[in-house]
């Protein structure tokens, strides 16, 4: 993808400047991952729980690289920059691993675990053979974990790797979770920057399945440049052509602000707020059924959610958590009805409709 | 369904009064300017605002529910309609696909989004982003090529952005509509603005219905309307009202701050004064943007009322006085852009009080217009013997008043009286020769008058006056009966010529009968100091008060020498008192020459009148223009029917027309546009025929 447009060259600037001002991680920072938690989930035919950890790599490649990454993820600030040896990202697993382990063990729920590294999980320049292969054995003896999913960017999944995930696994159901954003290649180069096409989506996605791995794709909702009307028709329409794909999951991630990202730079002049939540509820009404929920997993928990750097209404207390009550019904329990409970009716519904045409 | 735009008359600046025809069956019509109402699910609710805005002209809608034929048939089956969306360019081609039948057939006029990006990073990014979008554009172009359409226009604050659109505008002949999304969003780069809409006057063709819609507020509606806009999108409103504002059109105020509600509309009547202090309450919004609609309604009509019948540019300025930025662009457009609205104001309004407000007025284009024309075409007298400068007074024209009839009373002791040039010291017009004092806007203007002048206006002063005595030979002596600010323009001007300046001694004021005195002494000292080289004799028709006028205000209107070329016999002006006219008749042939009219003050010549101007053979000027074909037949002429014309015509000026091959001329007309119009467009109305052969 050309780096030389305005975007990328402002991206890249932002990133460098970031980057710049980022303190060195000592090695007991590097022994321990991000972060870890296990909390109330949807798994694909229950609801259950989720146990993520997130581990601390090197960095996503593509937001070390030429472009600056993509315009809205600041998740390189947590990343190590310089490599990570294998043993310390090892310590960093076994670290949350070994943590949770008992209470899921003897947990009646079902689990499915994350595996996130802000970056790609099948880039070796992150995660190396040797401790995927390392992590897939310590899971795969854990029974109550039926699913698994990673990420990764679509240039890492070559065949090899996807069939030594596969083999690796045995009979969990595995997802690899991709940033596709929006199906719209011009709205995913241009404005979030992420440098690849939908048709290369398309191959990798018929690769998954040729080797029974199931593919979740992230969506943006309301990328920078777009107002909320066309939020709404982009990810409705993204939603609509994934399901025909026939993508497993779908996550629906609207976008927060995150420090040193260029998305950070249109929202401190105003230039971007984040989403309603009354534009990411429109837009699953429109295009999701409950039949279309039978086929595909709907997911959405986005971060920052009631705050103003993320998804927010008017940001009254109330009103806030009676949409994040909302949300949480209809993806625990994938039923569309969920959408139209009405916990709170808040005044700023008027103030969303008028406001709309301006966003 | 196909529609288009009539220009009907041309004001002062760019404004325009036309009309959009969306049947010609049905005479379904409306004028321009005019506001364009949003139907939103949230007004339509609101039976106040059903009641309201049901006879409104134009109204927008974005979404489909809207477009159900039985709502528009029924409800609305007069009324225009604007189709846009917010959303994307593939969301309003399904709509179009989904409903064509609605389109083709309906009074609904789609205008092509252009919604995202919603900013811009930089100059290339835009451009970038312009180019792309318009790739997209043509697409929606080669699919539905039977309709018309607008389009919508972001040039992210880049004005030289707006040259990637000219070509693809020129190469699509059904954009009918410019709707400029975002030029107007920030005021403080007024010169973006300046150049972004003087392109599409000049690149353009002038049937092209300027619409604005962004953050627009009614405030800037006077001056919008000035720089050409026909339509103003009224949506940003509902965005305000979100935010709690209340319009007053001087000010937006937060509602919080409304101790006393200035309005009497059916909202504020209502409930809203109940509801000012309660912080969270959708029923105060809703009756928030109805007060704002309402109130920018009411000023739109107000607006229209002062464009067809008052004098326009006067409210301009009052109503840009405390906003620096549209101060701005109208001093910037005055200055700057004089040359091109010169030929866009029509030299003459009718039956108008013209106020000067202050400085804003010094430089309006139709001020300009007579300073520069009046210079350009004056020609001293041969028989000039004597110049006497006077004060202006309040009363127009001049000679009416009490002082310049006491003025009249000592000049005309004089049997040689006609020998005197009178000139008229006067801001912000300048120095006005006496023949001219009938015409427009010296017949029509009116200002503060205290004494004191600001240094601008006697700058004004000073150079008209230094260009018309430099026609003078410099041995004419100047008699200057003037006092405070009006003899500092006499002295300043002194200092520029080699003429000999007199100052009359004046006794508390010029009218006292000791200042009056000192006039005449001065006049008969001065009398005959200078002998002209052609006399002339004191019995000629020629130095008779209403021939010396009508000669000036000839060469005024139609050139240098063009009075003597018409009045060449005695003349027998017959002054028709009803009409408010004086007919110019011919004494030796009693040929009727034309008439002219107090109104206006201008002459319209006869076919007659105009031979005697122009003769063969017929060269292009700004008198004339040549018909496409023998002979004109109605009442208009229109664009198509024009075969050559010139590039100094100006609106509301008389022209001679011609048969194509200019072998006589077979029509007198009065323009309705400049020549800048003609140049731009290939539709339209062109002039009022006024007399045919």
């Amino acid at each position: 993808m050309i780096s030389n447009r305005p975007l990328a060259i402002k991206n890249k600037i932002i990133r460098q400047d970031t980057l710049k001002r980022k303190k060195p991680l000592d090695i007991d920072q590097l022994k321990q991952p991000v972060s870890f938690w296990i909390k109330e989930d949807r798994l694909l035919n229950e609801i259950g729980k989720e146990f993520t950890i997130i581990l601390r790599t090197k960095g996503c490649s593509w937001a070390l690289g030429e472009n600056g990454g993509c315009t809205m993820c600041g998740y390189i600030n947590d990343a190590n920059i310089e490599p990570v040896s294998p043993s310390l990202i090892k310590s960093q697993f076994d670290f949350a691993f070994d943590n949770k382990i008992d209470k899921i063990k003897n947990d009646k729920e079902k689990y499915i675990l994350k595996i996130f590294n802000s970056g790609s999980f099948f880039d070796d320049n992150e995660i190396p053979k040797s401790i995927r292969e390392y992590i897939f054995e310590r899971t795969l003896d854990i029974k109550n974990i039926n699913e698994i999913v990673v990420e990764s960017r679509i240039e890492f999944l070559n065949s090899e790797k996807l069939i030594e995930m596969r083999n690796e696994l045995g009979n969990k159901y595995v997802e690899i979770a991709i940033g596709i954003e929006t199906v719209d290649d011009y709205i995913r180069n241009h404005y979030i920057n992420k440098g690849f096409l939908l048709d290369d989506f398309k191959k990798v996605l018929n690769r998954c399945k040729e080797h029974n791995l199931g593919v979740k794709a992230y969506l943006l909702f309301k990328p920078p440049f777009i107002n909320e009307q066309i939020a709404i028709e982009d990810c409705s329409n993204s939603i609509r052509s994934l399901i025909k794909l026939g993508v497993n999951s779908i996550s629906i991630n609207p976008l927060n602000i995150q420090k040193g990202t260029f998305v950070e730079y249109l929202w401190y002049q105003k230039r971007y707020r984040p989403p309603w939540f009354y534009s990411l509820f429109k837009c699953l009404r429109n295009s999701i059924n409950q039949h279309d929920l039978k086929k595909v997993r709907i997911l959405s928990d986005p971060s920052g959610a009631g705050t103003k750097r993320g998804i927010h209404n008017c940001l009254k207390r109330e009103c806030e958590n009676s949409a994040r009550t909302i949300l949480k019904n209809f993806v625990l329990n994938q039923d569309i009805r969920k959408l139209d409970e009405q916990i709170y009716t808040c005044e700023c519904k008027k103030i969303y409709q008028l406001k709309k045409w301006f966003n | 369904m196909s529609f288009f735009f009539e220009l009907l008359s041309s004001k002062i600046g760019f404004s325009r009064i036309g009309r959009i025809s969306l049947s010609k069956e049905r005479k379904i019509y409306f004028n321009t300017p005019n506001i364009i109402i949003p139907i939103k699910n949230t007004l339509m609710k609101q039976i106040n605002f059903i009641q309201e805005f049901e006879r409104h002209d134009l109204f927008q809608i974005s979404k489909e529910i809207f477009l159900k034929i039985g709502f528009l048939r029924e409800k609305f089956k007069d009324t225009g309609f604007i189709f846009s969306n917010i959303g994307t360019l593939d969301k309003f081609k399904e709509l179009l696909d989904q409903n064509l039948d609605v389109f083709l057939k309906d009074n609904i006029i789609p205008i092509i989004p252009f919604n995202i990006p919603t900013t811009s990073l930089s100059k290339d990014f835009a451009e970038c982003e312009i180019k792309n979008h318009l790739i997209k554009v043509e697409k929606v172009f080669c699919k539905y090529p039977d309709f018309n359409y607008g389009l919508s226009i972001k040039i992210f604050e880049y004005s030289e952005l707006l040259d990637i659109y000219i070509s693809f505008i020129k190469k699509h002949k059904n954009i009918k509509i410019l709707n400029l999304v975002d030029v107007f969003d920030n005021l403080s780069n007024y010169r973006g603005i300046l150049n972004t809409i003087i392109k599409i006057k000049k690149e353009l063709d002038n049937n092209l219905v300027i619409m604005v819609s962004g953050r627009i507020i009614p405030k800037m509606y006077p001056l919008m309307i000035y720089l050409g806009v026909d339509l103003i999108d009224t949506s940003y409103l509902l965005y305000l009202s979100a935010e709690n504002f209340y319009d007053t059109i001087e000010y937006l105020l937060p509602i919080y701050k409304i101790k006393y509600l200035p309005c009497s509309c059916v909202a504020c009547k209502g409930e809203l004064e109940n509801l000012i202090d309660k912080k969270y309450s959708s029923k105060k919004i809703d009756l928030l943007c109805l007060h704002n609609l309402i109130s920018a309604n009411n000023y739109m009509n107000k607006i229209k009322q002062y464009l067809n019948y008052e004098d326009f540019r006067a409210f301009i300025e009052k109503s840009t006085l405390d906003d620096t930025n549209l101060i701005s662009i109208l001093k910037v457009l005055d200055r700057d852009y004089f040359d091109l609205i010169r030929y866009e104001t029509p030299i003459v309004q009718k039956n108008k009080e013209v106020r000067c407000l202050g400085p804003s007025s010094y430089y309006r284009p139709d001020f300009q217009e007579f300073r520069e024309r009046m210079v350009k075409n004056f020609k001293p007298e041969s028989w000039t013997s004597l110049i006497i400068l006077l004060p202006c007074s309040a009363k127009k024209p001049y000679s009416l008043s009490k002082s310049h009839k006491l003025f009249h009373s000592i000049l005309r002791k004089f049997s040689d009286f006609p020998n005197f040039q009178e000139i008229v010291l006067t801001s912000p017009l300048g120095a006005v020769p006496r023949q001219l004092e009938n015409i427009y806007p010296v017949n029509s203007y009116d200002i503060s008058v205290t004494g004191d002048w600001n240094t601008e206006e006697i700058k004004i002063s000073a150079d008209t006056l230094i260009k018309i005595l430099e026609k003078y030979d410099k041995n004419i002596p100047i008699l200057c009966h003037l006092e405070k600010g009006y003899k500092k323009i006499a002295q300043r001007a002194e200092l520029s010529l080699p003429h000999k300046f007199v100052f009359s001694e004046i006794y508390g004021k010029p009218t006292s009968k000791e200042s009056l005195e000192s006039l005449e002494q001065l006049i008969i000292k001065y009398k005959n100091k200078f002998t002209p080289k052609e006399g002339i004799y004191q019995e000629s028709y020629i130095t008779k008060t209403w021939i010396r006028k009508f000669i000036k205000i000839l060469d005024y209107q139609f050139g240098l020498d063009s009075g003597i070329k018409v009045i060449s016999n005695q003349l027998r002006p017959i002054k028709i008192e009803s009409d408010g006219k004086i007919n110019l008749i011919d004494l030796e042939n009693n040929e009727k020459l034309g008439y002219f009219s107090f109104s206006t003050g201008q002459i319209c010549l006869s076919i007659i009148g105009f031979s005697r101007l122009i003769k063969r053979p017929f060269s292009i000027s700004s008198n004339l223009i040549v018909f496409d074909g023998i002979k004109v037949i109605g009442n208009t002429l229109f664009r198509k029917g024009l075969f050559e014309f010139g590039f100094e015509l100006i609106p509301n000026s008389y022209v001679a027309i011609t048969d194509i091959e200019k072998k006589e001329i077979i029509g007198i007309g009065r323009l309705i546009v400049g020549s800048n119009f003609m140049q731009n467009s290939k539709s339209g109305r062109i002039a009022k025929i006024i007399q045919k052969r």
